[in-house]
């Protein structure tokens, strides 16, 4: 009796954690997690209660129902609203020096990092008194 | 050589960051308008006192390419800017009807608040109702209030975002006369 309260406390709390509502299948709210609610500063179009969002997941389940794929749906609001609604930048144009960005940084820092700790030659004098400690007798 | 291009790097940051803090937010273009694409049809119920002029659906391809067209998109609660404009909108409406059709589109609102809006601003002009909002979407609409301006050939000349005064409705009216 004990364990079953112990399990349901344990599980009850992961049961109540909050997941999409029942109405619309989790694919629609994928699809408008990459989408800007289009009336709020910075919720996709998933997180956001407004009016506007809701009409949006509303349309994305319709056109899901339809047999229209992402790629279609995205495109469907880029025609709307430009690419101003996508979260991620297209890659290509202007916006690919976002996607290429940080991965010619992380070259430069590795490159300059790849400098600096390149094994190098012991100075001359360093070497010699290092010699001359080893052939000195041990006191 | 090596402070020189330090130098150079925080001038070229601190200019990207300048820029970036001149460009308004709220600035974002219509691609309609951009692109003067054709007014996106929609076929909406026309709220009850307008029912005896208009019947009692609005099909805004049987008012193109007569006139030029002035699409409203507001709510009840929108406020201020919609309760600024509206005697804006009905005042222009009214001294220009004859070169010019003014349509409102109620946006995500009750229907009694919305008859409440129209009542309290003697609105004349057809208002059809979207509870829905789904024609903003096809216009792109980001936030009401915003006016869509259509030209003669019906195409999307430009949107204006936020209230909008009677110089703005007279110089897009004008562009759209020509």
């Amino acid at each position: 009796m004990r364990w079953v309260l112990l399990l349901m406390a344990l599980l009850l709390p992961a049961l109540a954690q909050e997941g999409p509502p029942p109405d619309l299948p989790p694919e629609v709210f994928r699809i408008a997690r990459e989408l800007r609610c289009p009336v709020c500063q910075g919720e996709s179009a998933a997180e956001s209660n407004s009016g506007v969002a809701a009409e949006m997941r509303r349309i994305i389940a319709e056109m899901l129902r339809e047999g229209k794929t992402e790629e279609e749906i995205k495109a469907f609001f880029v025609e709307r609203y430009g690419e101003w609604i996508l979260y991620a930048p297209p890659r290509r144009g202007v916006t690919l020096w976002v996607w290429v960005l940080p991965l010619l940084g992380l070259l430069l820092l590795g490159l300059g990092l790849f400098a600096y700790f390149r094994p190098r030659p012991l100075p001359k004098e360093l070497l010699e008194e290092a010699e001359r400690r080893l052939k000195e007798p041990p006191r | 050589m090596r402070g020189g291009l330090w130098l150079l790097l925080i001038l070229a940051l601190g200019g990207l960051f300048w820029w970036g803090m001149q460009r308004d937010p709220r600035e974002l273009p219509s691609v309609l308008a951009q692109e003067r694409r054709p007014a996106p049809d929609f076929a909406l119920p026309l709220l009850p006192p307008y029912r005896a002029a208009w019947g009692e659906t609005f099909r805004l391809a049987d008012h193109l390419g007569k006139k030029p067209v002035v699409i409203n998109f507001w709510a009840s609660w929108c406020y201020p800017a919609c309760y600024e404009e509206a005697p804006v909108l009905e005042a222009f409406w009214r001294r220009h009807r004859d070169q010019v059709l003014f349509v409102g589109v109620n946006f995500q609102d009750k229907e009694l608040e919305a008859l409440r809006f129209i009542a309290q601003f003697g609105l004349t002009f057809p208002q059809v109702y979207d509870p829905r909002g789904r024609v903003g979407v096809d216009y792109g609409v980001r936030g009401v209030p915003e006016t869509f301006f259509i030209d003669r050939e019906g195409r999307v000349l430009a949107r204006h975002a936020g209230a909008v005064d009677e110089a703005t409705l007279a110089r897009y009216l004008e562009e759209a006369l020509r």
